[in-house]
């Protein structure tokens, strides 16, 4: 156990599907050869297959303390990253009749493949976004799984990241994980994975995913700060949970659980009593603290709207965005020097 | 087994493994042993690999030569699957390996890679690194750190529906590692390993060659005369 631990709450009933910490992280860390496939920061439309596809169908991860076979993702599965066709269409000899397409075969799959689909039979459809990071789980799978102790939790923050000149390309990390979190460079023949930003947390600016938020969805900082957001939303309130806390990996990403609207009876008129997103179909992510969680955040959201005053809706509101970041709210442009690559 | 001599044959002219001085090198086939599960490094890994899945190659034929200054192995096995571990061939596969072991100090363990303050030495080629060996050390399991890649040299080439790999080195290698030093004229002990990449076998993940001395075999580099 290290001696503390970063964590991020990621409010459910605030994220609008921009992808911006999706592009956020792509522009700072996945740029170079071999990473054109990696998107360390997703957002899926669920309920749906996830990314990579059926992710939560690959294993790994602890059953009672024992660890799990898990298997491989292929970058298939992921989604590769696929080139537009300019020659064909501009200079193929057809004017204006083609139109731009895929270079190549079409692909069959992608990031947020599942963009437009959501769960439900109209009128009673839902659909929320759910972005996924690297939970830096307490029990990493990946760190116990690497047979050279390739992949490491720093003791100062609990950030897990892969030394890679330690590692071979052997790949257990990614089977382990059973978040499917860890990617694979075929290029480098390294392990590669989210390393919550830490030349920025180490100069006090909190992880691009979580600063450039337009929708104030996530939270940062330590998981003990009893002052700071993350403790109350997960620790005081109990409405920030992890996904899948059945694997047994104890993430340090956790998630306030979406609402949704309430559904529409058979004869058309509105039925309060049953909730939009099956209940079953949060608990089956979240685990039954789930349904603890939306009676608190329905009961507050009432006394925030009767009384005025709520303190777990004001921090989800979040009225001053830089309250967010439990003390990591430098911005990037104020410090002189990060340093983005390992100190030696 | 005897690495017989072959005055004024270079190194680099052994590591076509059709060269023509392995043709009258004896070759000695050798059993191979899947690892113990029980004596991989991780959970997850023994998970993956239980006992029956580790060791695909079941027999490797081995024949050794020396020019006086370098010793060279050559490694032949049965092999389906070409897995060179190229970009796109298949991204959910390893490449196929094999790799010759010494200990870099007298006693240290074959079947540990090792121990604290007794390195085994490995001469290692992976099909996705053709032509370009390694020189590993290692003092207990999962500890192997590449020292050098320049003094080990490695070429495969697969027909017939199999492998024939030639590994060599100076026998004397200028290094700060425990690195296994080697005279004509003198016996030292060695052992083999094979890695199925279709297998998924990799790491620890291997099929190593157990002979009688405490799991070694016993290699006699002839002398130059």
């Amino acid at each position: 156990m290290g001696k503390r631990q970063l964590a991020m709450v990621m409010d459910l009933n605030k994220c609008l599907g921009c992808h911006t910490c999706t592009v956020a992280c792509k522009q700072l860390w996945t740029r170079d050869e071999g990473m054109e496939y990696m998107w360390w920061n997703t957002v899926n439309t669920m309920p749906g297959r996830g990314t990579p596809r059926d992710w939560e169908q690959m294993g790994g991860g602890f059953r009672e303390g024992e660890a799990q076979p898990g298997r491989l993702p292929r970058r298939a599965e992921f989604g590769e990253a696929w080139k537009f066709d300019h020659e064909g269409s501009y200079y193929g000899g057809q004017g204006d009749a083609s139109h731009l397409g895929i270079k190549g075969g079409s692909p069959d799959w992608g990031p947020n493949w599942e963009e437009d689909e959501g769960g439900g039979k109209y009128p009673n459809s839902f659909h929320f976004y759910m972005p996924r990071i690297c939970n830096h789980c307490t029990h990493p799978a990946c760190v116990e799984a690497c047979p050279r102790g390739a992949v490491e939790k720093r003791e100062e923050d609990g950030i897990v990241t892969v030394n890679e000149d330690r590692c071979r390309g052997y790949r257990f990390c990614q089977s382990a994980c059973p978040y499917k979190k860890m990617y694979f460079n075929h290029q480098k023949k390294v392990a590669q994975k989210c390393i919550f930003c830490f030349p920025r947390i180490e100069q006090g600016v909190a992880p691009a995913c979580a600063r450039q938020c337009p929708g104030r969805v996530r939270f940062v900082g330590y998981r003990d700060d009893e002052a700071a957001p993350i403790y109350k939303l997960v620790d005081k309130w109990k409405v920030a949970l992890p996904l899948h806390p059945e694997y047994g990996t104890e993430p340090n990403v956790f998630y306030v659980p979406p609402v949704g609207p309430v559904s529409y009876g058979a004869d058309g008129d509105i039925d309060e009593s049953k909730p939009r997103i099956p209940d079953e179909y949060l608990v089956s992510l979240f685990g039954p603290k789930a349904l603890d969680a939306l009676v608190t955040l329905k009961a507050e959201r009432e006394k925030k709207r009767t009384t005025g005053a709520s303190e777990l809706m004001d921090l989800l509101i979040a009225y001053e965005w830089k309250n967010m970041f439990g003390g990591f709210d430098r911005s990037p442009e104020a410090v002189s020097v990060i340093h983005w690559r390992k100190k030696s | 087994m005897k690495a017989g001599f072959v005055p004024g044959v270079p190194l680099q002219g052994l590591l076509d493994a059709q060269a023509p001085a392995w043709r009258k090198a004896p070759a000695q086939v050798i059993g191979l042993t899947g690892t113990p599960s029980a004596l991989q490094p991780t959970a997850a890994v023994r998970a993956e690999f239980p006992d029956g899945r580790i060791g695909a190659v079941k027999q490797v034929s081995v024949s050794a030569l020396h020019n006086g200054s370098e010793l060279a192995f050559r490694l032949a096995w049965q092999d389906a699957s070409v897995d060179t571990g190229a970009d796109g061939q298949d991204d959910v596969g390893f490449p196929d390996a094999a790799a010759i072991l010494f200990p870099g100090s007298p006693g240290a363990p074959l079947m540990t890679m090792g121990a604290p303050g007794l390195p085994v030495n490995a001469w290692y080629w992976r099909a996705d690194e053709d032509g370009r060996g390694r020189q590993v050390t290692a003092e207990g399991l999962g500890t192997t750190q590449t020292v050098d890649r320049d003094q080990v040299h490695a070429r495969g080439r697969h027909d017939n529906g199999g492998w024939a790999v030639v590994i060599g080195r100076s026998l004397r290698a200028r290094s700060a590692g425990a690195v296994a030093q080697l005279e004509a004229g003198a016996a030292a002990s060695f052992s083999v390993a094979v890695w199925e990449g279709s297998h998924g076998e990799r790491a620890g993940i291997k099929a190593i060659a157990l002979g009688p001395l405490s799991g070694w075999h016993e290699l006699v580099v002839d002398r130059k005369a």
